[in-house]
């Protein structure tokens, strides 16, 4: 009889044993969620970051005729892929501007934006309501999102002075987001 | 008469090997976009191939694919300058190198592991079997068919 009830006696301690160690891994899972960076902007790993960038030289929308990007050497580049139908593309295009006008005067960073999916007159009247003066490229067959590896938008690559790619930010930019990978690329903290 | 039928099964083997592997006809440009679609990854969506997937950046890669196709570049090719862009883990059949290469060489591995094996034991039990009456055995036999009255084994 001893033998049937020692395994029973031990099953309420198995129980509780479990149930703590199954409390502490949630609570682990918590802590990790928690305190990750948000998954809605972050620095994303791509084979573009520390190449020259892709070739891109193309038809202009808005603001500007033909766009090179080799000629914008000497200052960084933020390389936007958005859609007006996408949420945070929307979400980020006033720090998009705030980021332009920054700079502006300076000269030391533009943006260049690429319709991404999207339709001509949607654009526009996007830029209209929006705001925004820099660069808006057409990617009519999608080649030049191809040739960036642009999974989706928003993805913003961000070019050196140099012309490599140093970011890739995958999600909606913010202004402080911009100036701190501005900050850490030339060295300042 | 034995030898020869399995020499006829290995014949008739390779032959149905080689005939099913071989090519008969080119595939078309369309057969081969759709053939490397189905192993490039859409980069949005989980588990779909850009082939099955109809969002912005699956019709985009497929683009990308067709017009490398009409240009007149290899298959290899083709999914070399997607994996430069967008990364390995868009090709969805693992690389051939590295450790990843593994996935490729361990079932032949394992394969001809398991069948030099089996010839082994096969040759073992063929040698040797397992279980030889002994004359103790063969006793107790006699002893147990005669106290039921079983009649001796016809010997022919």
């Amino acid at each position: 009889m001893t033998e049937t009830r020692a395994p029973e006696a031990h099953r309420p301690h198995t129980a509780r044993l479990v149930a703590v160690v199954l409390a502490v891994l949630l609570a682990l899972l918590v802590a990790v969620l928690a305190t990750r960076d948000a998954a809605t902007t972050r620095l994303s790993r791509s084979p573009l970051v520390g190449r020259q960038a892709p070739d891109l030289t193309a038809d202009v929308l808005l603001n500007g005729d033909d766009f090179v990007l080799a000629d914008e050497r000497g200052r960084f580049v933020l390389v936007n892929f958005f859609a007006t139908w996408c949420v945070p593309c929307q979400a980020e295009h006033d720090d998009l501007v705030r980021f332009a006008n920054t700079h502006a005067v300076a000269g030391d960073a533009s943006v260049v934006s690429v319709v991404f999916s999207d339709d001509e007159p949607a654009v526009r009247r996007f830029f209209e309501r929006r705001g925004g003066d820099w660069p808006v490229l057409r990617d009519r067959d999608g080649r030049i999102a191809t040739t960036w590896g642009v999974a989706g938008v928003p993805e913003s690559y961000l070019i050196a002075p140099d012309g490599r790619v140093v970011a890739k930010i995958v999600g909606g930019v913010t202004f402080e987001f911009l100036e701190e990978q501005l900050a850490r690329l030339r060295g300042v903290r | 008469m034995r030898r020869l039928g399995w020499l006829a099964l290995l014949v008739v083997l390779g032959v149905a090997l080689v005939v099913g592997t071989t090519d008969r006809d080119e595939p078309t440009e369309a057969e081969r976009v759709d053939r490397i679609g189905r192993s490039v990854m859409c980069p949005t969506c989980a588990g779909q191939s850009v082939a099955d997937s109809q969002t912005p950046a699956a019709v985009n890669v497929r683009r990308e694919i067709a017009r490398r196709v009409a240009e007149g570049e290899t298959d290899g090719e083709i999914r070399d300058a997607l994996a430069a862009t967008f990364g390995e883990r868009i090709i969805l059949t693992p690389p051939r190198s590295g450790v990843a290469g593994l996935v490729w060489v361990l079932p032949v591995a394992a394969l001809v592991g398991a069948l030099a094996a089996l010839a082994l034991v096969f040759r073992r039990w063929r040698a040797e079997p397992d279980a030889v009456a002994t004359p103790d055995d063969v006793a107790a036999a006699e002893r147990a068919r005669r106290a039921a009255h079983v009649p001796p084994p016809d010997p022919s």
